[in-house]
């Protein structure tokens, strides 16, 4: 059998069994005495075995395989869960990781020998130990298991069901495969699989299975990737990402089309031509809203691999670190989760090295030795905010400023930094305080490349610290990149168009309330005063005068608030966001262009570069 | 004996101004489209045009040439690719398109109220003079170095 075209299907699978490990050994590792971490390890490694033996990769079976041996010997008391045996299995499960990457992508590398011995040594192993190509179950062992109901057998579910019933009399089952709702339909070809967690034998196993009538094979092998993907046909697939792109760009193209089509039809006054052209928006909007869904992906794909990374940070820095996440299940648009990694990285690394003291340090301060740091995203109108909060010393505003003042980044009647300044020199490019770098950060292109990569997404980035306590960055993000609702607001005969996210509410503009802070015209909204803008003077230019009444858009960041005063509003339209080559000195203000309904191109305001 | 190298140009006149530019990197000829201003970029971007559903940087040739739009102007967006990025460059009206021998093309010379750094050659058209357009070296103040936004 060829199996090199399902090389990327072993990679995916093998990856988040990888990311799994690395998760449950965390949890093993904070509580030594659990038994749950150990069982998910085991069918994890096993898991990455028997795919990798399938696929041929006999470097990645064979450290699976040790690796195996060294959770047994741990499961059954033959070897001791002390720091340096987690050690040991976090540095199988790197290696485990690189070895599918490199296998995965057609350079195994060799295998590292050295680790090999440890493992084996702190797993006692003995002469003889079997190695993977016969991957057979020892005593109440999770064995992989395929069952093949004989076709032209009636009732294929009821059998299936009744096959299920007598491996559950065995033993633990798990990985139904296809599901057994699916199973109960009759929607699947004869042919299922499960892993059973049994002490039966193989042959106990098999006979026992068969007096459910009609099973034509059982096999007791790792149901290779192909098969895998078969028995889940019509519930899940892996979509490669290009694909999902090509689909989302058609879409929008099919957004602009509709758009147009909805103003061609109000114009013709025509009732048929108007009805087709109301089902065709709604057809267009439900696509819409399936393939954003279908791109949709929880934030806890990113995250999962913080915790594992910040336990090896703290080890280096010689602190104590207890990492929290939550709103894991928070979606987004597969293309901003894809690039909210890295500025992620560098918040909490910042967060770990910076913000967070050596035990000593905090104990003397009257904290307690382990300090926190906290991940977390939650919805917020169509944005996303992700935090990274600690509970460390909090960033020394004096000191910025003094450096700040040292390098002309500030002039001397700055005489105290508020949270926007003291983010605006913190993100300046090469800012840093830290007094040597130390291998985790402070190499001064931290926050400058945080912000950097967050306004390309089209988010902002916060920032609040208060010294002795802690320091909080949030970055908020759009739900999605490629198409986003907006409020279209004019400025003369131009047109301009407002994300929606950042719209807290429309008011009208009231010369009765403008007001003045800090020699800045605002405008008194229920109590509260927000600084305006007015995009006429923002887009210099704007022909004919300003009419007498004007709407104003109240745009929300986090707790900022800008009041945007325009010559009117349009009403809402989904926009897709279209490239363009942008010429020099394009203002920071412009976040984007667009294609509107009839046809012209229009600009897409930036909020955060307006607040 | 081998042929003479051929010169392959599209020529268009910008205001008074008769003009080429390699053929090698003319993409298209549109007519006139509606632009949107960009605010805050030089007056020499004439703003951005939808091309079939794609959006378009257009560069305006009479400012960057210094000269005066004609009342019989029809009017035409040269589309250009320059260093792999598509551009537009608004011309009064597009002429010909043109073939001459290499060696009917002189080096670049000094010309009345041209910058002869925008100039790569000078040629005839008949008996017309031309200039062939270091496009490039045209479009370089203008165009962002930072590449596309999102």
């Amino acid at each position: 059998m060829d199996v090199s075209k399902y090389a990327a299907l072993f990679l995916a699978e093998s990856r988040e069994h990888v990311s799994a490990c690395n998760q449950l050994l965390l949890e093993w590792e904070r509580d030594p005495g659990a038994v749950e971490p150990v069982g998910g390890l085991f069918r994890s490694i096993h898991t990455i075995k028997g795919m990798a033996a399938t696929m041929g990769f006999t470097g990645v079976a064979d450290l699976s395989h040790r690796t195996e041996n060294l959770l047994d010997a741990l499961r059954h008391g033959r070897a001791a869960p002390r720091p340096e045996t987690f050690q040991l299995l976090f540095r199988a499960v790197d290696a485990l990781g690189r070895a599918i990457e490199g296998a995965g992508t057609g350079s195994e590398p060799p295998a590292d020998e050295v680790l090999g011995s440890e493992i084996d040594t702190a797993a006692g192993a003995t002469v003889g130990d079997q190695r993977p190509g016969a991957i057979a179950p020892s005593a109440n062992q999770t064995r992989p298991v395929q069952v093949t109901i004989r076709s032209g057998a009636l009732m294929r579910g009821a059998r299936a069901s009744l096959v299920l019933r007598r491996a559950e009399a065995m033993g633990r089952v798990t990985a139904l495969r296809p599901p057994a709702a699916q199973l109960e339909r009759e929607d699947f070809d004869g042919r299922f699989s499960f892993r059973l967690e049994s002490e039966a034998s193989d042959d106990e196993v098999a006979a026992a299975l068969c007096t459910a009538g009609d099973v034509e094979a059982i096999r007791f092998e790792q149901t290779s990737p192909a098969e895998a993907a078969i028995g889940i046909r019509g519930r899940q697939i892996r979509v490669d990402l290009g694909r999902l792109d090509a689909l989302m760009k058609q879409v929008g193209e099919l957004v602009v089309a509709k758009n147009r089509l909805i103003v061609l039809a109000a114009a013709a006054q025509d009732p048929l031509f108007e009805e087709l052209s109301d089902r065709i928006a709604r057809l267009v909007s439900g696509m819409q809203g399936e393939v954003i869904a279908a791109r949709m992906a929880p934030v806890g794909e990113v995250f999962d691999r913080f915790p594992r990374l910040l336990r090896d940070v703290a080890r280096d820095l010689g602190k104590r670190i207890r990492f929290d996440m939550e709103g894991e299940e928070i979606e987004l648009d597969r293309s901003i989760l894809d690039e909210i990694g890295e500025p992620l990285l560098h918040l909490i690394r910042n967060a770990a090295d910076h913000g967070i003291e050596t035990p000593e340090r905090r104990t003397a301060s009257g904290k307690p030795a382990e300090g926190r740091i906290l991940l977390s995203a939650s919805r917020e109108r169509n944005s996303v905010a992700l935090r990274v909060s600690d509970d460390g010393r909090g960033i020394d505003r004096a000191a910025i400023l003094a450096k700040a003042r040292r390098e002309e980044m500030a002039d001397a009647s700055v005489e105290t930094l508020t949270d926007d300044l003291l983010l605006r020199v913190l993100a300046r490019p090469g800012f840093s305080t830290a007094e040597a770098v130390s291998g985790v950060s402070g190499r001064g292109v931290g926050v400058d490349a945080v912000m950097t990569r967050v306004r390309a997404l089209g988010g902002t980035l916060d920032v609040k610290s208060e010294v002795g306590r802690g320091t909080t960055f949030t970055i908020r993000v759009p739900l999605t990149l490629a198409i986003v609702r907006a409020l279209l607001a004019v400025a003369g005969n131009e047109r301009y168009a407002v994300p929606l996210a950042y719209v807290a509410e429309t008011v009208e503009f009231d010369p009765g309330a403008v007001t003045s802070v800090r020699s800045r015209e605002a405008l008194l909204v229920r109590d509260r005063v927000i600084p305006t803008v007015h995009l006429r003077h923002l887009v210099a230019g704007a022909a004919g005068p300003a009419p007498p009444r004007r709407p104003t858009i109240i745009l929300e960041v986090g707790d900022r608030r800008t009041a945007l005063v325009v010559d009117a509003l349009m009403g809402q339209q989904d926009i897709v966001v279209e490239p363009f080559d942008a010429p020099r000195g394009m203002p920071p203000f412009v976040g984007g262009a667009t294609i509107l309904a009839d046809g012209a191109p229009a600009l897409i305001l930036d909020a955060a570069a307006l607040l | 004996m081998p042929d003479s190298p051929t010169l392959h140009s599209v020529i268009f006149r910008i205001g008074a101004l008769i003009c080429a530019a390699p053929a090698g990197i003319v993409r298209e000829i549109l007519p006139r489209l509606p632009a949107t201003r960009i605010p805050g970029v030089s007056e020499a971007i004439e703003g951005l045009v939808n091309v079939r559903g794609s959006l378009l940087t257009v560069l305006d040739g009479h400012v960057l040439l210094h000269q005066e739009r004609r009342a019989d102007d029809e009017g035409a967006i040269v589309l250009l690719d320059v260093g792999g990025r598509r551009y537009g460059l608004a011309v009064g009206q597009v002429l010909d398109f043109l073939e001459v021998p290499a060696h009917s093309v002189a080096q670049r010379a000094d010309l009345p109220g041209v910058d002869p750094r925008l100039v790569r050659a000078v040629g005839l058209r008949g008996d017309q003079p031309f200039i062939l357009l270091d496009v490039e070296a045209l479009f370089a103040p203008i165009i962002g170095a930072d590449g596309q936004l999102p």
